[in-house]
């Protein structure tokens, strides 16, 4: 794993260049402690910073091909790089490293943005053509590395991650009022949005050329969940399950160093669990994050799950003190306000793993999506039935479906049959799925002067997605999770952006294009949705544990406002002060104070959830206004990169001394 | 009733009437009221004028806004007096 940072300047480069990439890449340094190297000529400068993990010697960045022309810059991992590689060796290409680095390269070289296809993996990179001065920019499929860039003044700039345009003197972070509304609805950017003005993310399964002073963006893969299908029974679907996750999981266990894996007791990481044990012959290493407060804890099923399979367990304890006290920290690494904190305790995960030297993990981040894990998914069944089953059954299926709220017990159950009455019917074009979840968006949206329509980020979502209304309600409600709330909030900020703020590689064998093309053809076809997960559960009986089969799915939650309430930390003020919210004029101050004013006068239990979210988001927006917009309390990791300096390729013509220099 | 009702929902739910929405329209596809909100909505109403709610009356729309939620209490309150 590593981070990306790069620019092309098309007025003619300096000595400036080193400077300006070393700087890049000093925001990014977390990303990639090992090694770090740049690529530099009279318009272009990119560059790696590498945490080394396959062919940790000869792997080193940024590669060429034999001639120089090509130059790449690669952040993640290609699983099938061997598969891959015994192609392209067939075909008659030669390789002078054993790294997936050099497969991507070559595969490019050889197949075009075809290869993208081909790809199964993490990954984003960017290949420069020294000779006609273009570039080639491509993402993964489900969006598991990022990739920002930005067109400014006339020059692209691009980098894994957005702090690397600190760097840039004459660019200011602004946050685009249009964009935090999108993010209040859908508790994450759009796939092409990063919160900020001038700052584009590039959506997963595109790609970016840059040719001739002209963007051109492209799509190479969609996400529609093809049904059609010759599995015919219950049995074969779970035979096919389990061998599509047994080589998934074998696949990214793929590595020169280490692989642990992050268990938290639920069914999706037990499964990862039970697969790597059966696959490598050493002790697993598993971690989790235990909570004092016990209805967020989890810790009595991971020790279960270690004990039942014999893993080398640790773990680190969560309090509203270690919420608050890093929040700040966090936040930073995650660069996108949030509606939850429980990304924290994440943050914290990495930083024990790493210290126990461990570099790569394997989690279960994707079960839920592809799989129908999630209550949303029982919820549109049952609203888009509503109108054909009886009040008793609606009375049951709604006791059932969010447990873990107080206001949905079974007590409410009858009330709530006049909620649900609301939201039968489809108010914005291809959100049915996600209307109730969105009710908490249009408050949150109180938070901007501004007024937004949600229909036209409903277009901007869907309206190139032609094939999304061809989808069942479950499906179009699956896709909107994976372009939001998964690569947005679950695979970025609570994932890799944690991971990687201590060096840490995460990989998601759920993931993997095969397994989540298996689950599109077994969903549903053997049973009605409301077992969640059943088809996993099924295929997993005999390897886990029954009290993990049969427990009922426990969200993964964090301390949320009452921890600020408890302890009050200092950075509180840039909310509590009035002087401090001015400098955020897009909010409105009135509703921002009425908000806090509740929050910090009314007993816990009468804060809702669009309250608690409301406010987690303002927090980290203010946080975030601080650190990105008023540039506060940066620091200099200049010379981190000067001490992990390894290459360094210079094809300057107007520096002859120092063409084609490689350190 | 009418203020106790108004204070209510304009206290929980952070707004103001005839600046952040009107007395007629719908707090749900407002943004007002969510399915916390709306328990705490029931509760507050069976509490304060000692409302029970029939099936029938909770599988109609009946306090979608202000206007209907006035009406409904109301009716439930002349029907209970002239028992």
């Amino acid at each position: 794993m590593c981070g990306i940072a790069g620019f092309y300047n098309p007025n003619g480069g300096s000595q400036v260049f080193d400077a300006s990439i070393k700087k890049m890449l000093s925001f990014i340094v977390h990303r990639g402690p090992d090694q770090s190297g740049y690529f530099v000529d009279d318009v272009m400068a990119m560059g790696t910073v590498r945490l080394s993990i396959i062919d940790i010697k000869s792997g080193i960045q940024p590669l060429a091909d034999e001639n120089e022309r090509y130059i790449i810059c690669f952040n993640g991992e290609l699983y099938n790089y061997i598969e891959l590689r015994k192609e392209l060796t067939n075909q008659g290409v030669h390789f002078r490293t054993d790294s997936d680095t050099e497969v991507v390269l070559k595969a490019w070289i050889q197949f075009g943005d075809k290869c993208l296809l081909k790809f199964n993996g993490a990954f984003a990179f960017a290949i420069y053509d020294t000779m006609d001065r273009s570039i080639f920019i491509a993402r993964d499929r489900y969006g598991k590395r990022p990739l920002f860039y930005m067109n400014h003044n006339g020059h692209l700039a691009f980098a894994s991650e957005m702090k690397a345009f600190l760097a840039i003197d004459d660019f200011h972070f602004e946050f685009d009022p249009q964009q935090l509304s999108s993010i209040f609805n859908f508790w994450t950017p759009l796939p092409h949005q990063s919160s900020y003005k001038n700052i584009a993310q590039l959506p997963m399964g595109h790609f970016l050329t840059f040719k001739n002073n002209s963007l051109k963006l492209q799509q190479y893969d969609t996400l529609n969940f093809p049904s059609q299908t010759t599995i015919n029974s219950k049995e074969e679907a779970c035979d096919l399950i389990h061998q599509a996750l047994a080589k998934s999981v074998e696949l990214r266990l793929r590595s020169d160093v280490k692989v642990g894996v992050y268990l938290s007791g639920g069914l999706d990481s037990s499964i990862i669990t039970s697969l790597t044990k059966e696959l490598t012959d050493e002790t697993v290493r598993t971690f989790s994050v235990e909570f004092e407060d016990q209805k967020f804890d989890e810790s009595s099923d991971q020790k279960i799950v270690s004990k039942h399979l014999g893993t080398m367990h640790s773990s680190i304890s969560i309090n509203d003190y270690k919420i608050t006290n890093h929040f700040p920290d966090a936040i930073y690494h995650g660069e996108i306000p949030v509606f939850r904190t429980a990304f924290i305790p994440m943050y914290l995960l990495s930083k024990m793993v790493k210290e126990e030297g461990i570099k790569v993990v394997l989690s279960g981040e994707g079960a839920d999506e592809a799989f129908l894990g999630y209550n949303l998914f029982k919820d549109t069944i049952l609203r888009k039935s509503w109108g054909q089953i009886s009040t008793s059954q609606k009375q049951e299926r709604l006791k059932q479906m969010y447990p873990y709220l107080d206001h949905y017990s079974a007590e409410n159950s009858a009330y709530l049959i006049g909620l649900y009455n609301q939201f039968t019917e489809e108010q914005t074009r291809g959100l049915f799925s996600h209307e109730l979840r969105l009710q908490n968006g249009k408050f949150s949206n109180r938070l901007l002067n501004e007024k937004f329509d949600l229909s036209d980020q409903a277009n901007l979502l869907l309206g190139k997605e032609e094939y999304f209304f061809n989808l069942n309600p479950v499906q179009r409600a699956q896709w909107l999770e994976f372009k939001t709330l998964l690569s947005g909030y679950l695979l970025s900020t609570q994932g890799e952006r944690m991971a990687l703020a201590h060096g840490v590689e995460n990989r998601c064998p759920f993931l993997d294009p095969n397994v989540v093309a298996l689950a599109a053809q077994v969903n549903l076809k053997f049973d009605n949705g409301y077992n969640e997960k059943y088809l996993l559960k099924q295929a997993f009986k005999n390897k886990l544990p029954n009290s993990i089969l049969s427990r009922y799915k426990q969200p993964y939650r964090a301390p949320d406002v009452s921890a600020f309430v408890n302890q009050k930390p200092d950075y509180l003020d840039l909310l509590l002060s009035e002087s401090e919210l001015k400098n955020m004029p897009f909010l409105n101050s009135k509703f921002a104070s009425s908000l806090l004013k509740k929050i910090f006068n009314s007993p816990p239990d009468q804060i809702s959830t669009k309250e608690n979210q409301t406010f987690i988001y303002l927090l980290s927006t203010a946080l975030l206004n601080n650190q990105f917009v008023r540039r506060r309390g940066l620091t200099n990791n200049l010379h981190l990169i000067e001490s992990s300096l390894v290459k360094r390729i210079d094809h300057r013509i107007k520096n002859v001394e120092l063409s084609r220099v490689s350190l | 009733m009418k203020q106790k009702i108004t204070d209510f929902l304009e206290e929980t739910f952070l707004f103001e009437f005839d600046i952040d929405i009107s007395k007629g329209e719908d707090l749900f596809k407002s943004g007002i009221m969510d399915s916390f909100g709306y328990i705490q909505l029931i509760k507050f109403l069976k509490k304060e004028f000692d409302i029970t709610f029939s099936e029938k009356e909770l599988m109609s729309n009946i306090l979608v806004s202000y206007d209907r939620i006035i009406e409904f209490v109301q009716t439930k309150k002349s029907s209970t007096e002239n028992v």
